[in-house]
């Protein structure tokens, strides 16, 4: 019997976990579709059944509503995974359980670093999808996308002011970063589930917060330290650097950060005692 | 089966549980684990499940290590912890995520085992009584046919039939490649069920015998009144219940209450006897 | 089965196969339960009931037939008096004579007691 990793036994622990998790999980999803829906409907509702004017303003409350409430979901889901460890009865029932500490942990990236994010985003995605078809039913002159080129030769694209949401901001650039950062940020929660045996989800955001506080004075300060009262010599030069070797920085540092996170979360799982 | 060679274990340091302790336990049998209140039963027993590490020493069980929690020795384990948690499922759901990781998982034995023990099957788990909880958990242990059984005072909670049925559970439930390990304050209902005593004391294994031994080498009786041969006596309705040293191979009944205190009094002069 | 307080449970265990045995439920040649099926009917530790079968072996009350089981000896009956009697003579007797001795009883006295419970209770 392999003891590190069995694609049988991963199988069977992932339909077991989704048994005891699944229920707080569908029930998190619920509750994100509901806001969701009642955010959309609130700010269409004038508009597609009271025929008022389309404004492009109306749609605007879409993109702070997908960064923070997406941040919340996952988060959540993230810091009540391995919650129940905190308690005795339920954590021997699952050290107990003859699976891998590997496949253990594996399972639980799964379910909140994959599933969280994606399943977010295919809600947010549908209700988007379905509001936006309807108004676009209703307004159709706003429903063009067109280029061409101007007296100059220019090419000038006309925007489209009713489009869904994903289609308007899509990435264009860093998108690894982007795609990375729900990852990362489950990272964190996932370990501060483990990490703390109570109030994870208050605890963990609390240690962020200080943790990079801290971590910001220290840039701060020894930027200050290093570069006052000095003068840059070639200036300009920021243009060399292409955005490719930045996005490759940035997706580096938090492939490393959150690489970081997992094995200490792996390592607190393999140690963990009751 | 199991070996424990020279564990060192506290929660705290500077605060040992237990010192030095050593002891190898073998299949076919069922050992009652004794000890007073903090004595640390249920510690011992984390241990050798690998819930908790030793501090230093070393701790065999099937030839694993059971502080690396190998899936393969795990499968070979039925720990029955004293509080427990199911989740709010039914029983044939509950089964059909777990049973999968037993591979030896008898599935006709786990029903007439819930049968036995007069479980509602349609019924929640959540909503099921302590008592009835731990009869699921008692039986789906069992069914996974693992070879060594750990129990935590697996008879609190239940009623008075349900410890005749798990007694009788229990005693077809011994097989010459199983080892039974049984954690109890309640001597009472288990003291025919055991055939191996372990008593824990002042950070060691103070007994370590089996029934046989002990009445071989002891006598426990009603005496008038107390002599010198007497070893521990306690005062009852005709006379003393006293523990005395066997010199005329006499067959005596273990009193497991008055062993207990015997030792915890009388360490001393228990220790030549056994050693 | 109630187990009394003073008597080891292998020996208790005996003289419930014995009992059984002479009142004729297990008669000669016929199969006595399995360890663990006495084990489980009076729970009990299967080791305790392995004591007890081994113990009754060496008296010839029951015997082993390899891979089958264990089989009332034919001459059980016998056995089980003569392990009776010896259990009588060592264990319970010398009670009896110390009273007797104790309380000055003549064996006279005794001996008419004796016929007399032998008559009432044997042959009516």
């Amino acid at each position: 019997m392999n003891n590190t990793f069995s694609i049988q036994r991963f199988g069977l622990l992932l339909k077991r976990q989704w048994l005891e998790f699944g229920k707080i999980y569908l029930i998190t999803l619920a509750v994100a579709l509901g806001v969701i829906i009642t955010f959309y409907s609130f700010a269409t509702w004038n508009t597609i059944f009271e025929q008022r004017l389309f404004s492009e303003r109306l749609l605007n409350f879409r993109e702070p509503l997908f960064l923070i409430f997406g941040f919340l979901f996952i988060t959540v889901i993230a810091s009540s995974y391995f919650a129940h460890l905190g308690q005795k009865s339920k954590a021997i029932i699952d050290l107990m359980i003859p699976a891998s500490t590997f496949e253990k942990f594996l399972t639980g990236v799964l379910f909140t670093a994959v599933l969280s994010t994606v399943s977010f985003l295919v809600i947010f995605y549908l209700t988007d999808l379905a509001f936006v078809s309807k108004l676009r039913s209703i307004f159709h002159n706003v429903d063009t996308a067109t280029s061409f080129r101007d007296s100059y030769g220019k090419v000038v694209e006309t925007r489209d002011n009713l489009a869904f949401f994903f289609t308007r901001n899509y990435p264009k650039e860093f998108t690894s970063v982007f795609l990375l950062t729900p990852v990362f940020v489950t990272s964190i929660f996932l370990l501060g589930s483990i990490y703390f045996n109570k109030f994870h989800y208050i605890k963990t955001a609390i240690s962020v917060m200080i943790f990079s506080g801290i971590w910001t004075y220290i840039i701060v300060k020894t930027g200050q330290t290093m570069f006052d009262n000095k003068i840059p010599i070639n200036t300009g030069n920021g243009e060399n650097i292409s955005k490719g070797l930045i996005e490759l920085g940035m997706f580096s540092l938090l492939l490393l950060l959150t690489a970081i996170f997992w094995v200490i979360t792996y390592v607190r799982l393999k140690e963990k005692q009751v | 089966m199991i070996k424990i060679n020279n564990l060192n274990f506290g929660y705290r340091k500077n605060q040992l549980l237990f010192k030095n302790m050593s002891m190898q336990l073998s299949t076919g049998h069922i050992y009652g684990l004794l000890g007073k209140n903090g004595a640390g039963k249920s510690t011992l027993l984390k241990n050798i499940a690998g819930l908790v590490y030793a501090d230093s020493g070393s701790m065999d069980v099937m030839g694993y290590d059971p502080s690396k929690r190998q899936p393969a020795l795990l499968a070979e384990i039925c720990f029955i912890p004293e509080e427990f948690y199911l989740p709010s499922v039914k029983i044939d759901a509950f089964v059909k995520a777990n049973a999968g990781f037993y591979p030896n998982f008898d599935h006709p034995y786990f029903t007439a085992l819930l049968a036995e023990f007069d479980i509602p099957v349609a019924q929640k788990l959540i909503d099921m009584s302590y008592g009835q909880k731990k009869k699921v958990i008692i039986a789906f242990g069992l069914a996974t046919q693992a070879k060594l059984v750990i129990m935590d005072e697996p008879t609190n909670g239940l009623d008075i039939p349900s410890k005749a049925q798990f007694r009788k559970i229990m005693a077809s439930a011994l097989t010459d490649d199983r080892c039974i390990i049984i954690s109890t304050h309640q001597v009472r209902d288990l003291d025919n069920l055991i055939d191996t005593v372990i008593m824990l004391d002042e950070n060691k294994v103070a007994l370590k015998a089996s029934v046989e031994e002990i009445t071989n080498k002891l006598c426990f009786k009603r005496v008038k009144e107390i002599d010198d041969k007497v070893i521990y006596a306690e005062p009852s309705l005709a006379g003393y219940n006293a523990v005395l040293q066997n010199f005329h191979d006499e067959d005596s009944k273990l009193d497991l209450e008055l062993l207990f205190n015997a030792v915890l009094a009388e360490k001393n002069k228990l220790k030549p006897i056994f050693n | 089965m109630e187990f009394r307080d003073n008597k080891a449970i292998y020996l208790q265990i005996a003289e419930y196969v014995c009992e059984h045995i002479l009142l004729g439920k297990w008669k000669g040649d016929e199969k006595v339960p399995s360890v663990r099926e006495m084990a489980v009917e009076l729970e009990v530790n299967p080791n305790t009931v392995m004591r007890t079968y081994e113990l009754l072996q060496t008296k010839n009350i029951i015997n082993n037939k390899r891979g089958i089981g264990f089989f009332v000896d034919d001459d059980a009956i016998a056995n089980v008096k003569s392990y009776r009697k010896a259990q009588f003579m060592d264990d319970e007797l010398p009670v009896v004579f110390r009273n007797m001795y104790l309380l000055n009883i003549g064996f006279d006295e005794l001996q008419d007691r004796y016929n007399t419970f032998v008559k009432e209770n044997f042959n009516s």
